[in-house]
């Protein structure tokens, strides 16, 4: 019963997440403020701007995008970075290597209750206020399909970015310099704050060449529905590649640090 | 007031309660707690007086979760108790905390409350303005630690690099540097090896001789007991079982001998086997698991009667005739109460229980 | 220091103390020298990317509210530099939690100074100069663009209201980080005042009545940057408010100072 241990871990994520029913609603509230925040600014932004579309995004493509970037990255941040470094620190570390289940795949199973609970705590109400505010720009259709594909790869390939960066503080004892480092280039360069479509040419290249773009331009411009079939066969494409290079990537990396580390008894 | 004057610390019919949310079991209970929510009081300590005059060494034993530490946390002010009165150094710690930091020093546990990066002497520095010492006391402070343990390697090591024992002792000096009239210690010597047990005990002993500290300790090893203390208080459940001299205790305890025995066989059935056989006899293990003690009252029953139905059924291999030990004593009282308590006790929880 | 015998611990002692606390935690952060390297680089990596961010928004968009690019990068600046005392003094704020749940928090009722004064001085956070550094470049440049006049009083009151900028985020970082005596997961709460100071440097006026009314009296984030510098920026329509903003940065520090007090004295020491 390989599958019965991973339940087991979901169970308690989602349990643990739940009992603390005041964080939950200030996770709820604070997070439906943050996004009427983001709703008047660019409110703002495009009254200015004087005409309805800037680079070929209207107003509500570029809510949605942002308000449903913000929902992705409340439920899909891990943290674990910030939990790897503080099992170094205390020393968990060695006991979690001696347990019968790869490190990786139970720090991720053990993080994907809280991610459930915060999917339907967070993800799902903005998704649903937003279509409503925009009147419908969201398409209800094949497109929902596409997309909840594109995110379950979505959170495989920002853990595997997480978990490499992890990795790294097996070497260092900066958890604090390397997270903010790793959040802050993984936010602008996925496009989480400013949509890549309003990058300079130059930078777009290089971003569109980065994995980072495949966490939340891709499920997102995919949901906005505009792209042809093709297009998005071809995302989702570029999408798996990154899922499979980094899964693979950050396994190895981390097993020849693993042993590294425990041949000089760091 | 005028006769609080000798006594360090008075506690006179002390409570502390805490409200506690009683959680449900398993997913949908966790869910139907986001809803409805469901608390109970628990009363950690239940009505205590104690006093304690200056310059005495008190040891406060309890099983865990008896309420030492909720006791030692309103006597330092952290806390504020329930009901009762309570005065250390003549006033109340929870409204003049900072005031009666000033006059007590607390190790708490193996929690170090020196600055971890820094060495000894930088973080005796501080605190020397902290508690505002006066250069000379500070000066002879350091001499007299000196004469008692070898200061010199440790005042130049960053604490996070001393071991468990060194960081102890670290804290222990630490809570002495200002010379305060009661210092708290809890459990100074656990995980430490018998070598720097013994040098803590020294050194504890020698600075309440000397300056007239009164040491509240609360342990569970019965050597820093045996060797420091001579008022020990006992409680659990909340509730105070035992105050008084540990001669006194050891003297109510005259009849009783201990009769070590090692028996041919497994320990942990001949355990369970003789305890039903004897029941009049408390039955335990030592901790080196060496030695099966019987615990015999002999104004009960006389050991040799007790040895001989023990070899009409087992092989004694060797044998051991002993005092009555304090860990057997205080063992004993812990197994009386819960005996007296266990008819008693279904009743109270449900009484404690509130909406 | 002087034995004084009725051992009364005033400014100048706690000043005292402050200093020699700090001190010693600057030398014990050049021991860790790689992680002071990197944190110090992903401060940096911080502020580049939040101006490159800025910077793509206003390729697209030269305005916002009739507000201009260097106007926007002069309210910018001038956040930047009033979130440095929050950063550099009150750091401790972000390790609060821990403290609390794993029960080492209760060292800090065992001396007899004041308990948030003697948490907060245990981490003088270096790295945060670097982002003063950067908020002082930003807004002299835009200054400087701007073409303003550079007089005394200028610059008098620039100090002025940055200190009262920086006392608002403090409180409101003192009083996010204190939720944690009563709630568990307040990570959330930090994280979102956190998050929530990232707009302050947008004119408050584009978020509508209702919550310019939030962020002025509710949480104040208005002070930060909006109304402070509106002295320098627009000096013919300054509302009354900004005039008041040195006493409310003074009461909102006050209250979030009760309301950390509040928590430590709730606090019963287990990690509960």
């Amino acid at each position: 019963m390989k599958v019965k241990k991973y339940i087991t871990l979901l169970k308690a994520g989602v349990i643990e997440s739940v009992q603390f029913r005041l964080s939950l609603f200030i996770m709820i509230v604070g997070n439906m403020l943050y996004l009427i925040l983001i709703y008047y600014l660019w409110n703002a932004i495009y009254a200015s701007a004087g005409t309805d579309k800037v680079n070929n995004m209207t107003f509500s493509d570029t809510l949605i995008y942002l308000v449903l970037a913000t929902a992705i990255f409340n439920f899909m941040e891990m943290y674990a970075v910030w939990e790897i470094g503080r099992d170094i620190q205390s020393g968990k570390m060695a006991l979690n290597l001696i347990k019968p289940m790869e490190y990786r795949s139970y720090l991720f199973w053990s993080y994907t209750g809280g991610l459930v609970t915060n999917f339907v705590a967070t993800f799902l109400p903005t998704f649903i206020v937003i279509r409503i505010v925009t009147k419908d720009t969201i398409p209800l259709g094949l497109n929902l399909l596409y997309f909840l594909v594109s995110v379950l790869m979505a959170v495989e390939i920002n853990y595997s970015i997480d978990f490499m960066v992890g990795t790294i503080c097996l070497f260092t004892e900066s958890i604090w310099g390397i997270n903010i480092m790793k959040q802050v280039v993984v936010l602008l360069l996925s496009g989480a704050t400013i949509p890549i479509a309003f990058f300079p040419e130059t930078l777009k290249t290089v971003v569109y060449l980065l994995p980072f773009q495949a966490i939340y331009n891709t499920p997102l411009t995919i949901l906005l529905g505009k792209e042809s079939f093709e297009n998005v066969v071809m995302m989702l494409g570029v999408q798996l590649f990154w899922c499979l290079f980094l899964g693979i990537a950050s396994r190895v990396f981390w097993n020849i640090s693993v042993k590294q580390i425990t041949v000089n008894g760091g | 007031m005028k006769e609080n004057n000798e006594c360090a610390i008075v506690m006179k019919g002390i409570s502390k309660e805490f409200k506690v949310l009683n959680r449900r079991e398993g997913l949908k209970g966790s869910l139907l707690d986001l809803f409805s929510r469901d608390y109970k009081t628990v009363t950690a300590v239940d009505d205590i007086s104690i006093e304690i005059p200056r310059g005495q060494i008190v040891g406060y034993l309890g099983p865990n979760g008896a309420g030492k530490s909720t006791t030692i946390k309103m006597m330092t002010g952290v806390l504020e108790p329930t009901r009762g009165e309570l005065l250390v150094n003549g006033a109340v710690p929870y409204k003049n905390r900072a005031k009666n930091a000033e006059k007590i020093g607390v190790v708490f546990g193996q929690r170090s409350q020196l600055w971890w990066a820094l060495p000894l002497t930088e973080s005796f520095n501080i605190l020397k303005d902290i508690y505002m010492i006066p250069d000379q006391e500070y000066k002879d402070m350091l001499e007299f630690y000196q004469s008692l343990v070898d200061i010199e390697p440790l005042l130049h090591k960053p604490v996070r690099q001393m071991s468990l024992g060194q960081r102890t002792l670290s804290d222990i000096l630490a809570a002495f540097l200002h010379n305060p009239g009661i210092v708290f210690l809890d459990e100074p010597t656990i995980g430490l090896d018998v070598s720097m047990k013994s040098k803590i005990r020294t050194l504890i002993h020698a600075l309440n001789q000397e300056k007239g500290t009164t040491v509240i300790l609360t342990t569970h090893d019965m050597g820093d007991v045996d060797a420091l203390c001579r008022r020990i208080v006992i409680i659990d459940h909340g509730k105070m079982l035992y105050d008084n001299d540990i001669e006194h205790l050891r003297r109510f305890f005259g009849s009783y001998r201990t009769l070590k025995l090692r028996l041919s066989g497994d320990k942990k059935a001949q355990l369970e086997k003789l305890t039903a056989e004897i029941p009049e006899c408390s039955v335990g293990i030592t901790e080196d698991e060496e030695w099966i003690t019987v615990l015999v009252d002999e104004e009960k029953r006389k050991v040799m009667d007790v040895l001989s139905q023990i070899q009409n059924s087992y092989t004694v291999r060797d044998m051991q005739l002993e005092e009555i030990s304090t860990e057997d004593v205080i063992r004993k009282i812990y197994e009386d109460a819960d005996r007296e308590n266990g008819a008693a006790s279904e009743e109270t929880e449900e009484g404690s229980e509130s909406k | 220091m002087t034995n004084s015998i009725s051992k009364k611990r005033g400014l100048g002692f706690y000043l005292h103390i402050y200093r020699m606390i700090v001190i010693q935690d600057i030398k014990s952060k050049m021991s860790y020298r790689s992680d002071f390297i990197i944190s110090t680089v992903g401060m940096i990596a911080t502020n580049v990317t939040g101006f490159i961010s800025f910077w793509i928004l206003f390729r697209n968009f030269p305005s916002i509210s009739g507000w201009g690019y260097y106007e926007m990068l002069f309210l910018y600046g001038f956040s930047l530099i009033s979130l440095t005392p929050v950063q550099c003094l009150f750091d401790n704020n972000w390790s609060l939690r821990q403290n609390v749940f794993s029960g080492d928090f209760i060292k800090y009722y065992f001396r007899p100074i004041n308990i948030f004064f003697y948490y907060q001085s245990e981490i003088f956070d270096v790295k945060g100069l670097g982002q003063l550094a950067f908020g002082i470049g930003t807004l002299v440049y835009a200054w400087a663009k701007l073409g303003i006049p550079v007089t005394v009083l200028a610059v008098v009151e620039l100090v002025v209201f940055l200190i009262t900028a920086s006392l608002i985020m403090i409180a409101l970082q003192n009083a996010a980080a204190a939720t944690c005596f009563w709630i568990n997961n307040s990570f959330y709460v930090l994280d979102l005042a956190y998050k929530f100071r990232d707009y302050a440097k947008y004119p408050i006026t584009i978020f509508g009545p209702v919550f310019k009314f939030v962020f002025t009296f509710l949480i104040p984030i208005a002070f930060i940057a909006y109304y402070p510098s509106l002295v320098i920026l627009r000096p013919d329509e300054i509302p009354v408010l900004t005039w008041l903003s040195p006493v409310i940065g003074l009461i909102f520090f006050g209250l979030s100072y009760k309301f950390w007090m509040l928590g430590v004295r709730k606090y019963n020491g287990t990690g509960s």
